[in-house]
């Protein structure tokens, strides 16, 4: 989603990076500014390869790094993640195939850092994660102006179905996992620091459980977040997100004459993310010189100027520096510099980890899967073995707890293989390893063969959840949806089914192509139902762990 | 409280002390040098040795490596370690030097078995432990009768008082400060970790023992209390760097105290010359009354290492130490003035000192937290 406005804000940054690294050299006393100048000369740099994994909220900076590497004769490529996955990326110490590291919160860096391979690891900008609620909504909540506004008011008014909002997954993405805190700790009653005992205290389970559970939608990354809530505007009411993003959605609606959403801070669930841009140290000098040029010019005042025009909170001192825009923070939008923001207290290591873990098999939302799988002729080899490791990494308890995808108690998995119709509908229900393991040797037994038609493969998946519909809204419903092929059917077809339906449309189908796969039908479908459509191309296994991610 | 003796004695050290910086100055030690008087590049030798990580923007200073090698014909290889790991568990066979940033450290090493003595030692640094906060906080504190400025000079002379609201869990808003949401705290690095926060852990434990040196038997009961303290903190930063980063950036509803070295703020402040003004209206230093010396002891283990302790003696290199880092001298009788800085606020010397507990205790109370 390249929106115009976007765009032209991808034109105003590259000329402020170029501006930056030719006039570096002119203000004398600021090391940032001065180093500019000197890192672009510095010939060490050239044909240098550096890759780093960021988070998707950094997506709309990548232009600054890119660019830099450019002006420097070096290749930077910058690969997107959600915080999760980097730091358990991380925990491959020396063996990560990356060379630097960048999510939304030094939390990650903490987490993963178990060889201690991480450092030069600096905050490159602030961005406090808010309610960002359309202005309506909270001029009628009496949310706007109010700086006091607490997390049982919002419990309040999502169990009312005054605020019907998205968030992401607490286990896949940053901005998720920082509400999620916030909400544990002001369920505990705002302790100095959230412990294991707040985390076994039924009451505090219960009551985040409930606000959990008012939550419309999830996502594994904040950025598609921001797209999604743009894109399916009349659907919700509120997001939480980055202030930073709340401020480039509103930049967004705002150029299609939309209402823009309105950020709320609630007092007892605040958290902050600081954006540390660290160097993985693998040995290379060169690669760290590289890497702290890069770091220098982006904290260099030009560049940190630029990032405010971003929404970003940059600068020396605190989350108000002097320079912050008043057209980009704009007190309409509800966002006010001068406003104190305390964050809940980071717990301890082991208090997050069971946290965490606490989120993804007891406190979230449940989920309500069907996967569509293609075990047409053309999967036959490699293709239908991925296929199998690919489903083992989300239904081996085991294995799903590494990445944090262990299923709860209440999930509901609809398995339905498909060739050229649905073969079968192969269900169970909760964590149980017996029930999960029945359905996974199910999956490992079935063979290859025979055509393509991913329509009435998904229509089988609609009649499934439609067992269900009653208390969908108890669930996260989503279709995940993988073919290596070219359908045959219509996309038409499945629409007269999806019209006489009353929850269709708001089941995402989130669509993985594999091999040949024919991606404008995966990525319609996609489409269709406000889902996203992954590459599984290069690494099957991976794609069907991030579209889980968004489930 | 119990540290006005301590203080004396530093003094009476000083003197002592003065004659051996006399002498140790006039000796000129390095080898061959060239016809502009500069140790010839193929004459200069290598010092292998551990550095606490405080002292890592000091030792990349050109002038600084520039004095080294020219003058006294030394190249420092600088391992960056923390202070405690590299006099108790680290590797030291290859190493000239040892330079951790606390005293106990020399004790801690004395006591380790089947590694060189160590050959000479001096205190080349101190720096003591403040507290960092925001223009807000101060104020309020001063409010509250905590803080006193003298010359300009922010003393925490309320510090027993304050140590008392950490215990009692009184929050912001009772000493007026309601824009802060929760309880007072003070942050500190990890004391299992970080230096800054093994000090501050030190100088806790006296506090909470009525402001007096925690012996052995105070212990059994200031223990318990320093636990209950630390585990109300939850994550804690293991380096001093990155806390102080972090109290600049997020900004005071996330950090409104913070521990840290004196030369911390003074460092940040020359590199960011352009930016002293808001410095100086923003951030405050508080001086706890009493604190604790974080020094700087280089530890010789050969005469390569002896070699370092003679240079870095030198006057010019204590000057930079203090005029561009902030790190006043430890060399007896030494002088640091103030007005040579940018930042204000910093008092000529620092008097109310108390001793840190011995190493013995401070590994009971690691062992403890």
């Amino acid at each position: 989603m390249w929106t115009a406005c976007r765009g032209l804000k991808f034109l105003i940054l590259l000329s402020l990076a170029l501006w930056s690294l030719a006039c570096g050299g002119e203000a004398p006393s600021g090391p940032g500014a001065e180093s500019t100048s000197k890192e672009a000369s510095r010939a060490g740099s050239g044909g240098v390869r550096l890759t780093i994994v960021s988070g998707s909220e950094n997506k709309s900076l990548e232009p600054l790094v890119v660019e830099y590497g450019r002006q420097v004769g070096a290749d930077i490529e910058v690969r997107y993640q959600g915080s999760v996955d980097i730091s358990l990326a991380l925990e491959n110490g020396r063996n990560a195939d990356f060379d630097a590291v960048w999510p939304a919160n030094s939390l990650w860096l903490v987490l993963g850092d178990r060889h201690k391979v991480v450092k030069h690891e600096k905050s490159i900008m602030r961005s406090p994660v808010v309610f960002g609620v359309k202005k309506s909504v909270a001029e009628s909540l009496g949310w706007v102006d109010k700086s006091d506004l607490r997390v049982n008011d919002i419990l309040a008014a999502a169990e009312a179905g005054k605020l019907r909002f998205a968030m992401t997954s607490a286990t896949q993405s940053n901005s998720g996992a920082s509400a999620y805190f916030g909400f544990l700790s002001a369920m505990a009653g705002s302790p100095d620091v959230l412990s294991i005992e707040h985390l076994e205290d039924k009451e505090v389970r219960d009551q985040v459980r409930r606000l959990l559970k008012t939550v419309d939608r999830s996502s594994g990354s904040s950025g598609w977040l921001r797209d999604l809530v743009i894109q399916s505007y009349d659907r919700f009411d509120a997001m939480v997100n980055y202030e930073a993003l709340v401020i480039e959605a509103n930049q967004d609606l705002e150029s299609r004459g939309l209402e823009p959403f309105y950020a709320i801070y609630p007092i007892d669930g605040m958290t902050i993310a600081d954006s540390p841009l660290a160097y993985v140290d693998k040995g290379s000098k060169r690669k760290e010189e590289l890497f702290l040029g890069l770091q220098e010019h982006l904290l260099s005042p030009t560049v940190q100027a630029s990032l405010g025009a971003f929404g970003r909170r940059t600068g020396l001192l605190g989350l108000d520096a002097g320079s912050m825009d008043r057209t980009v923070f704009r007190s309409d939008w509800g966002i006010s510099p001068e406003r104190v923001i305390s964050p809940i207290p980071v717990p301890e290591e082991s208090v997050v980890r069971a946290a965490l873990e606490l989120y993804q098999t007891a406190l979230r939302k449940p989920s309500l899967t069907a996967y569509v799988l293609d075990y047409s002729g053309s999967m036959r080899g490699d293709g239908i073995a991925h296929l199998k490791t690919a489903m083992g990494t989300l239904l081996d308890k085991e294995v799903a707890q590494r990445y944090w995808l262990q299923p709860s108690q209440d999930d509901v998995h609809i398995i339905i293989p498909f060739d050229g119709a649905p073969r079968a509908v192969w269900q169970a229900e909760g964590a149980d390893s017996a029930d999960l393991r029945v359905l996974l040797n199910k999956i490992r037994s079935a063979e290859a063969g025979g055509g393509t038609d991913i329509y009435e493969a998904v229509g089988e998946a609609v009649e499934q959840i439609g067992r269900y519909e009653n208390r969908l809204a108890d669930f996260f419903p989503a279709i995940i949806l993988m073919s290596d092929g070219k359908s045959k059917g219509s996309l038409e077809q499945l629409e007269t089914q999806f019209r006489t339906s009353s929850f269709a449309y708001d089941v995402p189908i989130f669509s993985i192509a594999f091999g040949k796969a024919d991606e404008s039908q995966l990525e319609a479908l996609a489409d269709l139902t406000s889902g996203r459509a992954f590459d599984g191309k290069k690494d099957l296994v991976k794609a069907f762990r991030a579209a889980k991610g968004y489930n | 409280m119990n540290w006005k003796p301590f203080a004396g004695l530093l003094l009476l050290a000083a003197v002592a002390g003065a004659v051996y910086f006399f002498q140790g100055t006039e000796q000129g030690s390095a080898g061959p040098k060239g016809a502009d008087g500069k140790v010839e590049a193929s004459e200069r030798i290598e010092v292998p040795c551990y550095v606490g990580g405080e002292k890592s923007r000091y030792l990349k200073n050109p002038r600084v490596q520039e004095i080294l090698a020219e003058k006294y014909g030394l190249v420092l290889k600088a391992t960056k370690a923390g202070s405690i790991e590299m006099v108790t568990t680290l590797p030291v066979e290859q190493m000239s030097c040892l330079w951790p940033s606390n005293q106990v450290a020399v004790e801690l090493y004395r006591g380790r078995s089947g590694v060189p003595p160590a050959l000479a030692q001096e205190t080349i640094f101190n720096s003591p432990i403040v507290l960092y906060t925001w223009d807000v906080v101060a104020e309020a504190l001063a409010q509250e009768g905590l803080v006193e400025s003298r010359d300009g000079v922010q003393f925490l002379t309320g510090f027993d008082v304050l140590v008392g609201h950490l215990e009692s869990g009184t929050s912001w808003q009772e000493i007026g400060l309601p824009q802060l949401f929760g309880k007072i705290k003070i942050f500190s690095t990890d004391p299992r970790k970080s230096n800054s926060g093994n000090m501050f852990s030190g100088l806790m434990a006296n506090m909470l023992n009525g402001g007096d040196v925690v012996g052995p038997e105070a212990l059994e009961t200031v223990l318990p209390k320093l636990k209950s303290y630390f585990e109300r903190m939850g994550y804690m930063e293991s380096s001093s760097g990155d806390i102080f980063e972090n109290f600049l950036k997020t900004g005071v509803g996330a950090k409104p105290i913070v521990v840290g070295y004196e030369n911390q703020l003074i460092e940040f402040a020359i590199e960011n010359q352009r930016h002293l003004e808001m410095l100086r209206q923003r951030i405050r230093t508080l001086y706890p009354v009493p604190t604790v010396w974080s020094s700087h002891p280089l530890m010789a283990l050969d005469s390569k290492g002896k070699r370092l302790i003679e240079a870095f003696e030198d006057p010019e290199l204590q000057q930079l130490a203090w005029t561009q880092h902030g790190f006043r001298s430890g060399l007896m009788g030494a002088q640091n003035d103030p007005a040579d800085l940018p930042v204000t606020g910093l008092p000529a010397s620092i008097e109310a000192v108390v001793p840190m507990p011995t190493a013995e205790a401070m590994g009971r109370i690691i062992d403890g937290l």
